[in-house]
């Protein structure tokens, strides 16, 4: 950005601010269209998560204009306002209750990427009834009675219950042999504590998996040692690694090469979409991230070859992550549902996504399983996936029929 | 007692400001500003219970969140695991939060100045972590659709607005009446001189723990309120460094040590703050960052004490110094000594006294007894231990060996402030003022260890100031006085209490001779009054005149003792003030 636009940038938005406290809410009126919301960390540390969310959605608003707008509803064109959640669950919650207000006439929304954020701005948006579509797969999200959330990911309980098994299963169908012993590597932030706690009590003996290191640690880690220390001596058949930093991450991954346990000697387990990222190549590197595998509630699939060349083609990012895809996933599902209904009225929008069951088109391309919540505002019936790092690119390689590579387990 | 008049004034101005509020929030068409107005109080509110502790006394907090998240916390887990109403949780997280200040108060209070700010970081990184590992990552707040206002889950943000402005109103009045009362002024003290304000008497520990339980609890009643607003607790949403960070900046802007500093500085940067995040959080993100810093840095280079201090410094310049109040001094009464028993061999007994620091022997063996009545003059050359001795009889340094007795009873052990509350002033060698406060407030700070009551203690300040004739002054700063006014003004904060024995050191250092007349005629009355005074002195000629008994230091031990015009032909006391070839001069002369 130039530095001139960058000036007149702030010194408009002070004017503009300045006036916005003084006049609430100057709606601006545009006819025949129809208006949803995105809010998502913007600046901040998750300002990367948003940006991606965001260039999601925008490819969305794009496909949906040219291709007529929205038919049900005349050909109104699709408008996406993005607000953002900043760096804390009072921005989060600001911008929901902004949002609301400058725009009276919202369909429905989607947002705010963590799960703390989406608690607070739907403590908001559920008060104003309106339909909201979120990523994050905290459990507490939907266990409130709340009636206008619906989550398009698998909760963390469920995710944490089909991870392991999943991955013995691909264990035994590539190598006949099913893993045995378990190491476990987390720090204790909030979604890794709410994954690994199940496994703990009770969850991996049900496997048959025995714990042999076990491995909590509060970050940001400064030495990986002690920790790869106690895998090389215990050599579990299989290493789950919780991180949510990358940096941690890396300091991980590379101690294991240090110590000679790369390249599949212990095999890597993973859970979330981090475990994906560019980032994490470009810190760390094809090699060392070659058969990692992790679990994640989306990811690029078959079907969607297309989408993922227009997506890179589009904004130069190396592969599609399943930030931008539900970025333009769950802004589909708001669509569908106006569709549906033949109306933009948050009602009948909600009433619409409670009654779906999606199985082709532009939103259900981008969900595993089909679009249908139960009365919780879950998903019901969806797959696992598992995505694996090969040559460079994390692919999706389970389920087999949505996979777009073969999965291998390392060998030792 | 009546309320003064400016104390009115702030209540006045605290009526106002709340129907502004209310006004303002009645006036507003969204339920987003209504919600900004709410962070606006929530933040102003913990800005002030900052100030309490911090702005008052000085000791700067980078640690506050720990109070306002354990509020926090209080609501959210009583709501979570026993159904609690925050109705009972926002009070009951005000005790934890003052018993948090006195938990956390009774270590960290043995540090100062930069060490007890960082210190004071550690708190609520050390809760967080604790939260953390307890499992408390994420808290939402139950929605109760049976019995909302039971649960305080208002339709109507202006509930939450009305709700956070009775908070804040409540912790003003505290303040007010802080500021307005010897707690306040203590803290005043505190923060302007901590040694003198603990030889004068105040009991600074005491006064410290007390405010750092009070603005603990307030602070926890805020956090406990925006748990109830924000609906969503997390650890690194109340224990995080930003909420510490918001106290400290919205205070420095506003003004530190006020009462309304807190306020403004809320009411400013709070909706700038939220205004750019919202116009600008998406097209430059990390817009809010920079205001706070440029902010920051605007107002420390411009004010450094913030907005009102500004405002209030260059308002007053404009004014003329109000004329001190009318006090005849006839119409003083001398106020009636106690009887006393009388004291056999001295009021003051030192036996044996020795201090060493390192290998300096500042105090070697010395032996020292003040009848009651008596004007006692230390002397030596300098660096002989007088200071030292001063340090030791008022219980700034403990010494290593002997005894020290006042009036029978033993000193040794004793802080400074039960020292002077014994009846022992002292003053300094270089005059420690309060110099942010008036004479008389100066002089009141030292007459509350004597003084039953507030009202008391300024009747007492205004007839010690009358004393030392230092009356008409009454009203001026004591920042702006000259050395001779100070020196009366440390004489009469020590004499205020009415104390039965006075240390003075050096009172005569650097005057003038038309001053030194009049000191020397305020010690000469204290005598007459029936005071017992020790001065420490270098002007010799002045002490000949002065007292009835002389003791010579040198190279902490004592070289001689007795009347003046004995003390001061002695070979030793000469040849330590001059050498020991002048003092064979004078032998061979008087030979």
């Amino acid at each position: 950005m130039s530095m001139k636009l960058t000036r007149r940038a702030v010194s408009k938005g002070l004017v503009l601010s300045a006036g916005a406290l003084a006049f609430p809410a100057i709606g601006r009126s545009q006819a025949k269209s129809v208006k949803i919301a995105m809010i998502a960390p913007m600046s901040g540390p998750w300002a990367r998560q948003g940006q991606l969310l965001r260039m999601g959605a925008e490819i969305l608003a794009d496909d949906v204009n040219s291709g007529g707008g929205i038919k049900a509803l005349g050909g109104a064109k699709l408008e996406i306002v993005y607000a953002d959640a900043g760096d804390s669950t009072e921005k989060a919650k600001n911008a929901a209750q902004r949002l609301l207000s400058d725009e009276p006439d919202l369909a429905g929304g989607t947002g705010a990427w963590l799960s703390s954020f989406t608690l607070a701005v739907t403590e908001v948006t559920e008060r104003a009834q309106l339909p909201w579509l979120t990523l994050s797969y905290s459990d507490a999200i939907t266990n409130r009675g709340f009636k206008f959330v619906f989550q398009t990911s698998p909760t963390a309980e469920h995710q944490a219950a089909e991870t392991l098994p999943t991955a013995l299963k691909l264990a035994d169908t590539a190598t006949g042999k099913t893993p045995k012993t378990i190491g476990i590597i987390q720090d204790n932030t909030a979604s890794p504590v709410s994954f690994a706690k199940p496994l703990r009590e009770g969850g991996l003996d049900k496997l048959g998996l025995k714990l042999v290191v076990d491995q909590i640690f509060t970050p940001p880690l400064s030495d990986a040692t002690p920790l790869i220390e106690k895998v090389r001596s215990a050599k579990p058949d299989f290493l789950l690694l919780l991180t949510s930093a990358m940096p941690d991450c890396k300091l991980v991954l590379e101690k294991l090469d240090e110590f000679k346990l790369s390249h599949g000697k212990v095999p890597l387990v993973g859970n979330g979409a981090p475990f994906g990222s560019p980032e994490l190549l470009k810190t760390i590197g094809p090699e060392l991230l070659e058969g990692l595998l992790f679990s994640v509630a989306n990811w690029p699939i078959k079907g969607q070859e297309d989408f993922i060349e227009r997506f890179k083609k589009k904004t130069g990012e190396p592969f599609l992550t399943q930030d931008a895809l539900c970025g333009y996933g769950e802004p589909a599902i708001l669509v569908e549902a106006m569709e549906i209904a033949g109306s933009a009225d948050r009602l009948k929008v909600a009433e619409a996504i409670r009654g779906m069951n999606l199985t082709t088109g532009r939103a259900a391309q981008c969900f595993p399983g089909p679009i249908k919540f139960d009365e919780k505002g879950r998903r019901i019936d969806v797959p696992m996936i598992f995505a694996q790092w090969q040559k460079g690119v994390p692919l999706t390689v389970y389920p087999t029929e949505l996979a777009l590579a073969k999965p291998f387990w390392p060998s030792v | 007692m009546t309320i003064a008049l400016p104390v009115k004034r702030q209540l006045w101005a605290i009526l106002g400001f709340a129907i502004a509020v209310l006004a303002l929030s009645a006036v507003l068409k969204s339920d987003y500003f209504e919600l900004v107005l709410t962070q606006v109080l929530l933040w102003a509110m913990l800005s002030v219970a900052w100030n309490i502790l911090c702005g008052y006394s000085g000791y700067f907090s980078f640690g506050h969140a720990a109070f306002w998240g354990l509020g926090a916390y209080t609501v959210a887990l009583g709501m979570l695991h026993f159904e609690l109403s925050p109705w009972l949780t926002i009070p009951a997280g005000a005790v934890v939060g003052g018993l948090a200040g006195a938990l956390i108060g009774f270590p960290t209070f043995r540090l100062r100045g930069h060490y007890f700010a960082l210190a004071m970081l550690a708190y609520p990184l050390a809760t967080l972590y604790v939260f953390q590992w307890l499992g408390y990552q994420e808290i939402p707040l139950p929605m109760k659709r049976e019995a909302p206002i039971l649960y305080m889950q208002f339709t109507n943000p202006r509930a939450y607005v009305a709700l956070a402005l009775a908070l804040l109103v409540i912790s003003l009045l505290i303040s007010l009446k802080v500021e307005n009362s010897r707690f306040g002024m203590s803290l005043f003290a505190i923060k302007q001189n901590e040694p003198a304000a603990e030889a004068a008497g105040i009991d600074t520990w005491r006064w410290k723990m007390l405010a750092l339980m009070l603005s603990g609890a307030l602070a926890a009643m805020a956090g406990g309120l925006y748990a109830v607003v924000l609906l969503v607790v997390t650890p690194e949403a109340v224990f995080g460094m930003l909420v510490s960070a918001q106290a400290l900046i919205l205070t420095l802007f506003g003004g530190v040590g006020t009462l309304w500093g807190p306020v403004i500085g809320a009411v400013v940067l709070v909706p700038l703050a939220e205004g750019l995040n919202a116009k600008l959080g998406n097209v430059l993100p990390g817009i809010q960052g920079v205001v706070y810093g440029v902010a920051i840095i605007a107002i420390i280079l411009s004010a450094p004490e913030g907005v009102y201090w500004r405002i209030r410094d260059r308002f007053a310049n404009r004014r003329a110094e109000p004329a001190a109040p009318p006090v005849p001094s006839a119409a003083i009464p001398v106020l009636p000594r106690e009887p006393r028993a009388p004291v056999g061999d001295g009021l003051l007994i030192l036996r044996d006294v020795s201090i060493s620091f390192g290998g300096l022997r500042a105090l070697d063996g010395v032996d020292l007894a003040v009848p009651e009545g008596g004007l006692y003059g230390i002397i030596g050359p300098n660096g002989a231990g007088k200071t030292t001795l001063f340090n030791v009889i008022n219980g700034f340094l403990a010494p290593q060996r002997g005894t020290i007795s006042f009036a029978g009873e033993m000193l040794i052990g004793l802080r400074p402030s039960q020292v002077c509350r014994r009846g022992i002033g002292r003053t300094f060698q270089v005059v420690r003022a309060f110099p942010r406060m008036t004479v008389l407030e100066n002089v009141t700070v030292g007459a509350f260890v004597g003084a039953a009551d507030d009202a008391a203690a300024r009747r007492m300040a205004a007839t010690a100031l009358d004393r030392v004739g230092l009356s008409p002054r009454a009203n001026a700063l004591a920042g702006g006085l000259t050395t001779r006014e100070l020196r009366l003004m440390e004489l009469a904060r020590a004499l205020a209490p009415q104390p039965r024995l006075i240390l003075l050191d050096e009172t005569l250092a650097g005057l003038g001779h038309d001053d030194l007349d009049g000191i020397l005629g305020a010690i000469r009355q204290l005598r007459a009054d029936g005071v017992t005074v020790l001065i420490i002195e270098h002007t010799m000629q002045a002490m000949v005149q002065l007292v009835d008994h002389f003791d010579v230091l040198d190279h902490g031990r004592l070289i001689a003792s007795g009347p003046p015009e004995t003390v001061v032909r002695k070979h030793e006391v000469i040849e330590a003030y001059l050498g020991r070839k002048w003092a064979q001069q004078v032998n061979e002369a008087a030979k």
